[in-house]
């Protein structure tokens, strides 16, 4: 009862949770500044780098115009390309000089940023950011040199077979919904992005509602609310609510080819997915871990790879979107092992739903995910990018602290429930890209879409 | 030693002192070392942020010293997957899945002049890791079925990484004609008709012959003091006996006068690209020169705002992009490479003609002393990011130690950068990068579209 508890807990935002009396795994600081901006705060001195992520929700390339795809991309590779007085050799040399990384980026949902910098520059650093937000140049010149180097980049990845597994994917998941869209761009929709298209963005959707902000290391508290609303203080206000539904996931088992003539095929192949916020989310985790999450250990890989030798690399993956979730299981194999590779994958999802998990799986899975969590809290960037992972999914501060308790008390039946739940033969995507033998696929691609 | 392409080859920052010149020298680390009376090499590097540590191993042996001649090649890789395959005391599979179970990850690598074992995990764990790794150092005993399923693996990892793409191939190529003689010119993973020929015995001899005490470093970084290892060390690796090791055979190439260029045309290729690499000294072989090597990369190749982006990219507006790398951490030769993408409608010859000129204006016009102290400042500044995290000082220190350098220096790497001479810089882009002489010394690349030039 414990996850459904949990939840609850989630939704009134109250989170007394009955874990323990000792400190959280990640003790997070809340800050609220005078401006009214909501700062997530680790603060540790161990080494004089401080890193701030930033997003804003719902401002990322699900809002790209169909005939305009990549324009969230091609924004985030503008921001930095000069501001105010300073063009983009002087902005970027600036940067340069003073060991500053300021990178800018787009999800499908969210459109953020990053900036690390030593603690001994960071006045300009933080001077920087705020001028790349909030008077951007988007000089022609630097336009031209990025949209050059995004087709650039598009004509490399296009003969990909991983890339190109992935494109199609993409569409035949989501199909007429944003998410289907080429957030990279396409050949021809890159060249319609005029400097006008990336001011328009900026002003209606870089706004002070949307902002989520996280900031760790070498900084001290009580500097955080003149460094954050120096910054972002002066930005639009509001934006636009999105308008976007819910992606639902395509009925039927399909299979989709594409003949490509490489030695060794690549398939990827994806199943509902779970919110993060569901109850059954920790039972997900663990199943999604004994299933392929584990690598060496999980049952795909010891039946695909350590018993037959078929493949390097077999993985499961659960993906949480804003509008839409899948469980993902990649692999590529030669071409004369396709069928059997396949077989066995579904021969262990349907195992996974006819019984329970093991006891030692079942323990093995809550030791890691639980245990390893610490490994990844060891860089000040690191640290930053759980606080954003959890503001961006709208989790309380302490969410490792209820994620723990909330894996400790999954049971196998649990694990069970949520396997048969999202294991349902009718709603299986396989993708294919490669000379596969025998294989029937039943859709045929020819043309990658959203591309050229 | 040279830190910079290791790091963004593992995806880990590298480290250094900012503040150089004006205050008192800082060693990067703080590591502390010591050596177990079998010879076996310890580096501590002290890191309380949180209760974890990571654990590595690394033998300084790699793909380059595999046997010659004997028609197979990728022992070292392969030993390195049979490494998880069992010993006596531990079932196959069992080590990385007891790991998992602990909330630990751990995984390995191979490279030309090293092959490295990690774990990262909970302080408390250290013991047990420790305790698998100095068992597999002379247990290692993979059952005969193991040995079969597992081969097949790693063709299907050489599939994934290179036979299903073109590129890889050609840089294969391109490294083969490079090095000839050298067995750096031979892929890490095997030829790929080389591969089906290996066998258990292979793996076997080459563990044989180099897996030993005193042909190992041990690395703990994180959560534990030297005081606290060293009886962890002893107690595990130290009695474990040390045997001679033979000699590193790193053969020199021979210099070759007809200019060496290679054509890929392929339908999977629509994207134009440039490549030239150049023998160079490594660390090992030249540490003066490859310090003024890290400096030059930096100072012509370190973002948009430096020289061949500025004149390529920007000015001239010839490529999307320009790029050039120096690996100097192997035993034998380093080298350096350029990579450059024309953008649509410049040849490859044309985009050739312009970075050789740019070289040669650098030739002769030099640089200025602001632009070398930014380039030094940047590398020096480097070094303090390195320190912002567990894994990666253990994985820098592993790589430079195990192609020869010494802990002193990569401790005192920001005062060999800081020491650099402009004059030092400027022979070295003369010496390695003079399109006049070097041409003919360098291995010249163009990747094409099937049919019509671009």
């Amino acid at each position: 009862m414990m996850p459904k508890l949990g939840l609850i807990c989630l939704l009134l935002f109250i989170c007394v949770w009955p874990v323990s009396a000792r400190a959280g795994i990640l003790n997070i600081q809340e800050v609220v500044t005078p401006k009214g901006l909501k700062v997530w705060l680790v603060e540790d001195h161990t080494v004089p780098v401080i890193s701030l992520k930033f997003a804003f929700k719902h401002s990322g390339a699900v809002n790209d115009p169909a005939d305009k795809q990549g324009l969230a991309r091609l924004l985030s590779n503008t921001l930095d390309e000069g501001a105010g007085d300073l063009d983009s050799k002087a902005f970027q040399g600036q940067l340069n000089d003073l060991s500053i990384s300021l990178i800018f980026s787009s999800t499908r949902d969210d459109f953020g940023g990053g900036l690390k910098t030593l603690s001994k520059n960071r006045d300009a650093a933080f001077n920087l950011l705020k001028l790349a937000l909030t008077s951007p140049r988007f000089d022609q010149e630097a336009i031209e040199r990025m949209r050059e180097a995004n087709l650039s980049r598009i004509r490399s990845d296009m003969t990909d077979p991983e890339w190109m597994v992935a494109r199609i994917m993409n569409d035949e998941l989501f199909k007429q919904h944003p998410y289907a869209m080429n957030s990279g761009g396409t050949l021809t929709s890159l060249e319609k992005i005029t400097a006008t298209d990336l001011r328009k963005k900026v002003k209606e959707q870089l706004t002070r509602d949307r902002l989520l902000i996280s900031i760790a290391g070498d900084i001290r508290q009580e500097d955080v609310s003149a460094i954050i609303d120096g910054i972002f203080g002066d930005l639009p206000e509001t934006a636009a609510a999105l308008d976007v539904a819910p992606a639902p996931f395509p009925a039927g088992q399909t299979s989709v080819l594409f003949k490509k003539d490489i030695p060794q095929s690549v398939i990827q192949i994806a199943l509902p997915g779970i919110a993060q916020h569901d109850p059954d989310y920790f039972a997900a985790e663990i199943m999604n871990y004994t299933l392929g999450g584990a690598g060496f250990g999980s049952r795909l890989t010891e039946v695909v790879r350590e018993q037959r030798g078929l493949t390097y690399g077999i993985y499961s993956g659960l993906t949480e979107m804003d509008f839409a979730q899948t469980l993902n299981i990649g692999s590529s194999t030669k071409n004369t092992s396709v069928n059997e590779l396949i077989d066995l994958t579904k021969a262990e999802l349907l195992k996974m739903t006819n019984q329970p998990i093991t006891a030692d799986e079942l323990n093995s899975a809550k030791t890691y995910l639980i245990g390893s969590v610490p490994l990844d809290l060891t860089s000040t960037d690191s640290i930053t990018s759980y606080m954003l992972g959890f503001q961006a999914s709208n989790l309380p501060k302490n969410y490792l602290d209820i994620r723990e308790a909330g894996l400790k008390a999954v049971t196998a039946t649990d694990v069970q429930r949520v396997a048969k739940r999202l294991f349902n033969p009718e709603q299986m995507l396989t993708i294919i890209v490669g000379n596969p033998d025998n294989f029937t696929a039943s859709k045929t691609v020819t043309q990658l879409p959203n591309v050229e | 030693m040279k830190f910079l392409p290791t790091l963004s080859a593992l995806t880990i920052l590298l480290a250094a002192s900012s503040s150089w010149a004006e205050t008192k020298p800082q060693r990067v680390f703080n590591a502390e070392t010591f050596t177990l009376s079998n010879g076996m090499e310890v580096v501590v590097v002290p890191n309380h942020r949180a209760p974890v540590v990571t654990h590595m191993v690394w033998y300084k042996v790699g793909a380059a010293d595999e046997p010659q001649g004997d028609g197979v090649s990728g022992a070292a890789h392969f030993l390195e997957h049979l490494m998880f395959k069992g010993s006596k005391a531990v079932a196959p599979g069992e080590f990385s899945r007891l790991i998992r179970s602990l909330g630990g990850e751990d995984n390995a690598f191979t490279s030309w002049d090293f092959t490295a074992y990690f774990q990262s995990i909970s302080k408390t764990y250290l013991p047990t890791v420790m305790a698998l790794e100095a068992d597999r150092m002379i247990n290692i005993n993979p059952p005969a079925k193991d040995v079969e399923t597992e081969l097949p693996v790693i063709i299907e990892e050489r599939r994934q990484r290179t036979d299903n793409d073109p590129r890889a191939l050609f840089m294969e190529q391109l490294r083969a004609v490079m090095f000839n003689t050298s067995p750096y010119g031979i892929p890490i993973i095997g030829w790929r008709d080389e591969m089906p020929k290996l066998t258990w015995q292979h793996a076997h001899d080459y563990y044989k012959t180099w897996y030993a005490p005193n042909n190992a470093i041990l690395i703990v970084s994180g959560d534990i003091t030297a005081e606290q290892l060293k009886p962890l060390a002893e107690k595990y690796y130290g009695f474990i006996p040390s045997k001679p090791i033979p000699a590193h055979i790193r053969p020199a190439v021979p210099e070759f006068s007809a200019e060496q260029r290679l054509t890929l045309r392929h339908a999977d290729i629509r994207q134009p690209a440039l490549i030239r690499g150049w023998r160079v000294p490594s660390f090992q072989q030249n540490p003066e020169v490859s310090y003024n090597l890290q400096v030059l990369e930096e100072l012509i190749s370190s973002g948009s705002a430096t020289r061949l982006y500025q004149a390529l990219v920007v000015k001239q507006k010839l490529a999307s992009s320009v790029d050039l790398s120096y690996d100097g951490d192997n035993r034998g030769d380093g080298s350096l490479w350029l990579y450059a993408e024309p953008v649509p409608g410049v040849t490859l010859e044309k985009l050739e003609t312009a970075i050789e000129q740019e070289f040669s204006a650098i030739i002769k016009d030099g640089f200025t002393d602001e632009e070398l102290a930014k380039a030094k400042t940047r590398l020096i500044d480097s070094a303090i990011y390195a320190r912002d995290s567990v894994a990666g000082p253990a994985m820098i220190i592993g790589q430079a130690m195990s192609a020869g350098a010494t802990l002193e220096d990569i401790e005192t790497w920001p005062a060999k950068i800081q020491a650099v001479e402009r004059s030092g810089v400027e022979d070295v882009m003369k010496t390695f990068l003079d399109p006049r002489t070097t041409t003919s010394k360098a291995v010249t690349g163009y990747m094409l579209p099937e049919k019509e030039t671009p």
